[in-house]
């Protein structure tokens, strides 16, 4: 586990990106099915954010909403908001980290609307705001992979089978960071001249046929080649930071040649190339071997110590979980149901899911035969009644849990969503003395 | 041991191979073999669990398979049913090689060796359960049928008594008589997989193969099912081979443990023991990179590297490519400086040829001799383990070309350890950390 002073600064740290009231539901030929219903939570800067919750609880739809990445249709918008406040490096210190940053290397981008003072758009706060299931798609993609990058379960199906490593690397800083790689090559980024122009258009790959002729013409030549190397040597570089074993080599291989952990740590170098704020991860070793998991996972720290990243991991698999994250927010068919620093949860779990899941992973402490299982499975999330969605496999619940439903409330430092933590106003409440079989 | 009330053998494997041709080119010639199970000896015992774990590709779903009679293996032998004292004979006349108590042995027990009668008895009594529900059970078929099809095709029951034996099964396993005119899709993953359970012990076989039989499954569930198969074994004494990646798992379900590298065994012994105190590399590394609930961080760690080619296993010992304590000993051979040269483009672009005169012995040619010396210094750095170095007995420099010979050794056997357990190492206990 972390250290408790890093958590305690972690859960002091600002927030970079907050989820309100997230819905996004699927039709189907059977209803509405409600995927996310009603999601809240933060992350904040630096810190790892556990998501777990057993399958078809709406993880992924989370995770991709932060994109915008799931398909309408069959997605359905319902409601919700996810306001992200980009960083930028810390002028103090140029990243390094000092106290005005927190030691972190960056600070809040301050508002373009305000300029820091408070307004509307930014909800008074003076930070940069920006709600990623509004803003502009052209907004979004210059946040794509730069601001906020995410990993899959499956590295084959992320990466292209037909372009090499190389290739799919350099796009991002050919998208991301073209002046950079225009500055590496002499050239300056701000000039308006034509030969310019090409250039920049070639360090964004958009590059006609005639430009590409233009640009392998002897004065262009020496510049275009100059951009490439700048970008091969950042894809090396980048690489290199995945702990890959002789990037150059790498670089010139295509996805089938390399091992499941090999490319998924390609896609961590391409996640992380841009240096994100925000780094979101579904499942990113559920396809990997245990020791393949433990390496990528030993790398996703470090490169998240030394970036500063704040990263959501997503998994199904508490043990692991626990090892990953500073907090963890639990999920239940389309809602958090408890939320709070990870050392608490798995130590003492407050909702009756939660406690479900830890008893039901195999201990040493487990007679063989009498694993603590949660009866039934998750319920259809076709255009359910307004419930505790536990109800049906809770050992405790009580008339209450069946017609209302929990809000997600404090309790300690923690927020559950449960009638035992929280008594409604009428009706007789829960328990945990009291078993409903 | 649980329910063992004597101490037959259910299967008795020994030096089992299981090699899968590799071919290539429009002739379709046969280029290599895929070891996938390579030499594996051990005894199942009735009524025990006996857990499977090893990486992806190491052979334990090969191995299963070959064990429940759906492949044919490329030599050595499984036998079925063997009492204690038959096992001991087994075990002298394969010992003194071909003969008359052994082909008497074969002739009953040998699987690939049984007669009509034998196969059939040995068939019934050995089922599979496999991980993928969705593509074991047949989604055009109704759950009637496909928990009914054992019986009708040993002729056990037919008419309104099959379908009360299959209501009995499928009670056995959490469901009803509700479910019996239901396709397989209609089922959620759990679900699923107790029909697979129930059409497996319709039979009420002696061995159930359980191939990953929860992994696709959430924690809530796996233990439902694991629960299940526990109780099903307390009444009905079946012995379990548990075959599953999930160390947690393995733990709570298996007596004993064998753990698989690379188409062998690498350690194998009681459960608590192995889990407390592992002696093989290999298992402690599986071990440290467990996440488990109790667990601190210190020692949650991977392990660098990826398992070989199976159809090129290393010499020695299978693991000394990835073993942090490699002595040498180990193994170390041509195919690891080969293996150091691909990391080093620049030298590796030169390499023009290999002449092997043994794994541990080979001239490297470059095309220049610049290159050749460049090698030569190469294998004093950093980058070379130095239990590598000190097993080179020989390296010189020729024009173009360097001449390097390894310390020849053995392949590494399971050795008995004392308290039912073997490994396959060479060293006699784990190097104490710190
Ligand atoms: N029919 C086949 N033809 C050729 N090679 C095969 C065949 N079946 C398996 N192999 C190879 O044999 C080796 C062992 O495969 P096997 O499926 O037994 O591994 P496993 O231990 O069950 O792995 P996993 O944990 O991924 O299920 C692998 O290298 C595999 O590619
Ligand atoms: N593209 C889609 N079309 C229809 N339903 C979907 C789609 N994606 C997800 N769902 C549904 O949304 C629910 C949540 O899915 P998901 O977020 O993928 O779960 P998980 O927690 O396993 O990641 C599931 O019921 C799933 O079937
Ligand atoms: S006690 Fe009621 S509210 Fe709490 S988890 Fe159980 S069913 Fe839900
Ligand atoms: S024999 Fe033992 S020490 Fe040597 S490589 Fe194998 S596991 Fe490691
Ligand atoms: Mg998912
Ligand atoms: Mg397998
Ligand atoms: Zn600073
Ligand atoms: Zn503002």
């Amino acid at each position: 586990m972390t250290a408790p002073a890093t958590n305690l600064q972690k859960t002091d740290a600002p927030v970079v990106a907050s989820v309100r009231d997230l819905r996004v539901h699927f039709k189907s030929k059977a209803g509405i099915v409600h995927a996310v219903d009603g999601v809240d939570f933060d992350v904040r800067d630096g810190e790892t954010l556990g998501l777990v919750g057993e399958t078809g609880c709406g993880k992924s739809v989370t995770a991709r909403s932060f994109l915008r990445l799931v398909p309408m249709p069959p997605g359905i918008p319902v409601s919700g908001s996810i306001m992200f406040h980009p960083r930028q490096r810390c002028t103090a210190c140029d990243g390094a980290g000092c106290v005005a940053c927190d030691h972190t290397g960056r600070v809040v981008s301050t508002c373009p609307a305000c300029s820091g003072t408070g307004c509307s758009t930014c909800e008074q706060t003076g930070a940069e705001t920006l709600d990623l299931l509004t803003i502009p798609e052209r907004d979004l993609r210059s946040i794509r992979g730069n601001r906020i990058a995410m990993i899959f379960q499956d590295p084959g199906k992320a990466l292209n089978p037909a372009l090499s490593i190389r290739k799919q690397v350099a796009e991002v800083f050919y998208a991301h960071r073209s002046d950079e790689l225009l500055a590496s090559a002499g050239i300056d980024p701000s000039s308006h001249s034509l030969p310019t122009g090409l250039l920049r258009r070639r360090a964004t790959q958009q590059s006609r046929t005639l430009e590409n002729v233009l640009l392998s013409l002897p004065p262009l030549r020496s510049r275009r080649s100059a951009i490439t190397a700048a970008a091969d040597d950042r894809v090396a570089a980048a690489l290199a930071e995945t702990q890959i074993p002789n990037p150059r080599a790498v670089m010139d291989r295509y996805p089938h040649e390399l091992s499941g952990g090999m490319k998924q740590r390609v896609m961590i170098a391409l996640a992380l190339a841009c240096d994100p704020d925000l780094l979101i991860a579904d499942e990113p070793t559920t396809a990997l071997d245990v020791t393949v998991q433990a390496r990528i996972i030993e790398l996703i720290k470090e490169l998240q110590q030394r970036h500063k990243t704040a990263v959501v991991y997503i998994s199904h698999d508490l043990s692991l979980v626990r090892r990953v994250a500073d907090r963890t927010a639990v999920m239940y068919a389309g809602r958090i149901v408890e939320v709070g620093d990870s050392e608490q949860i798995f130590h003492e779990p407050e909702h009756p899911y939660t406690r479900g899941l830890i008893d039901a992973i195999p201990g040493a402490h487990h007679e063989r035969g009498r694993l603590a299982a949660i009866e039934g499975t998750v319920p259809e999330l076709i255009d359910p009644d307004p419930s505790c969605r536990f109800a049906g496999r809770c050992d405790f619940a009580a008339e209450v849990c069946w017609t209302r439903d929990p809000a997600l409330e404090p309790v300690g430092d923690r927020q559950v969503a449960c009638f035992i933590h929280h008594p409604p106003e009428h009706g007789e409440a829960p328990t945990f003395d009291r078993t409903a079989r | 041991m649980t329910a063992a009330t004597d101490q037959r053998t259910v299967l008795a494997v020994r030096d089992l191979k299981k090699h899968f041709p590799i071919k290539d080119g429009a002739l379709q010639r046969v280029v290599g073999q895929v070891r996938a199970v390579d030499g594996v000896s051990f005894d199942l015992l009735r009524g025990e669990t006996l857990g499977l774990v090893g990486e992806s590709g190491c052979g334990k779903t090969t191995l299963g398979r070959v064990l429940a009679g759906l492949e044919k293996p490329t030599s050595g032998g499984v036998y079925f049913d063997l009492s204690e004292q038959q096992r001991t004979e087994l075990d002298q006349a394969l010992r003194a090689g071909q003969g008359e108590d052994l082909a008497q042995l074969e002739a009953a027990h040998r699987v690939d060796r049984l007669d009509a009668t034998n196969w059939r008895r040995f068939r019934r009594n050995t089922q599979m359960v496999f991980q993928d529900s969705f593509s074991s059970l047949n989604p055009r078929h109704l759950v009637s049928d496909i928990v009914g099809r054992p019986l009708r095709v040993y002729k056990e029951a037919s008419g309104s008594a099959l379908t009360e034996r299959v209501v009995g099964l499928l009670e056995q396993v959490g469901l009803g008589r509700q479910h019996l005119y239901r396709y397989p899709h209609q089922f959620s993953g759990g679900q699923r997989q107790r029909i697979s359970i129930a059409r497996a012990l319709a039979l009420d076989p002696e061995l159930v193969i359980l191939d990953e039989p929860t992994s696709a499954l959430d924690v809530s569930v796996q233990a439902q099912i694991l629960n299940l198969l526990h109780e099903l074994q307390q009444n009905r004494g079946f012995t379990f081979l548990f075959i599953t990646h999930d160390l947690s798992v393995v733990r709570h379900m298996a007596d004993r443990i064998a753990v698989m590298y690379l188409g062998r065994i690498a350690e194998s012994g009681e459960t608590t023991g192995l889990f407390d105190d592992p002696i093989h590399p290999y298992t402690e590394a599986l071990l440290r990179a467990n996440p488990d609930l109790t667990g601190d961080d210190e020692g949650f760690r991977g392990l660098e590297g990826t398992v070989p080619d199976p159809a090129r296993p290393p010499q020695g010992c299978r693991f000394h490519t990835r073993c942090e304590y490699a002595t040498p000993d180990c193994g170390w051979e041509i195919d690891d400086v080969v293996l150091q040269l691909e990391d080093t483009p620049a030298l590796f672009d030169k390499l023009v040829g290999v002449e092997r005169r043994s794994p541990f012995d080979a001239d490297l040619e470059f095309v220049d001799a610049s290159a050749a010396a460049a090698l030569e210094t190469a294998l004093h750095g950093d980058e070379v383990p130095s239990s590598m170095k000190a097993a080179i007995e020989q390296v010189s420099v020729g024009a173009q070309t360097v001449s390097i010979k390894f310390r020849e050794v053995n392949e590494v056997l399971l050795t008995p350890r004392g308290n039912d357990r073997l490994a396959a190492c060479v060293l006699d206990a784990l190097p104490s950390r710190d």
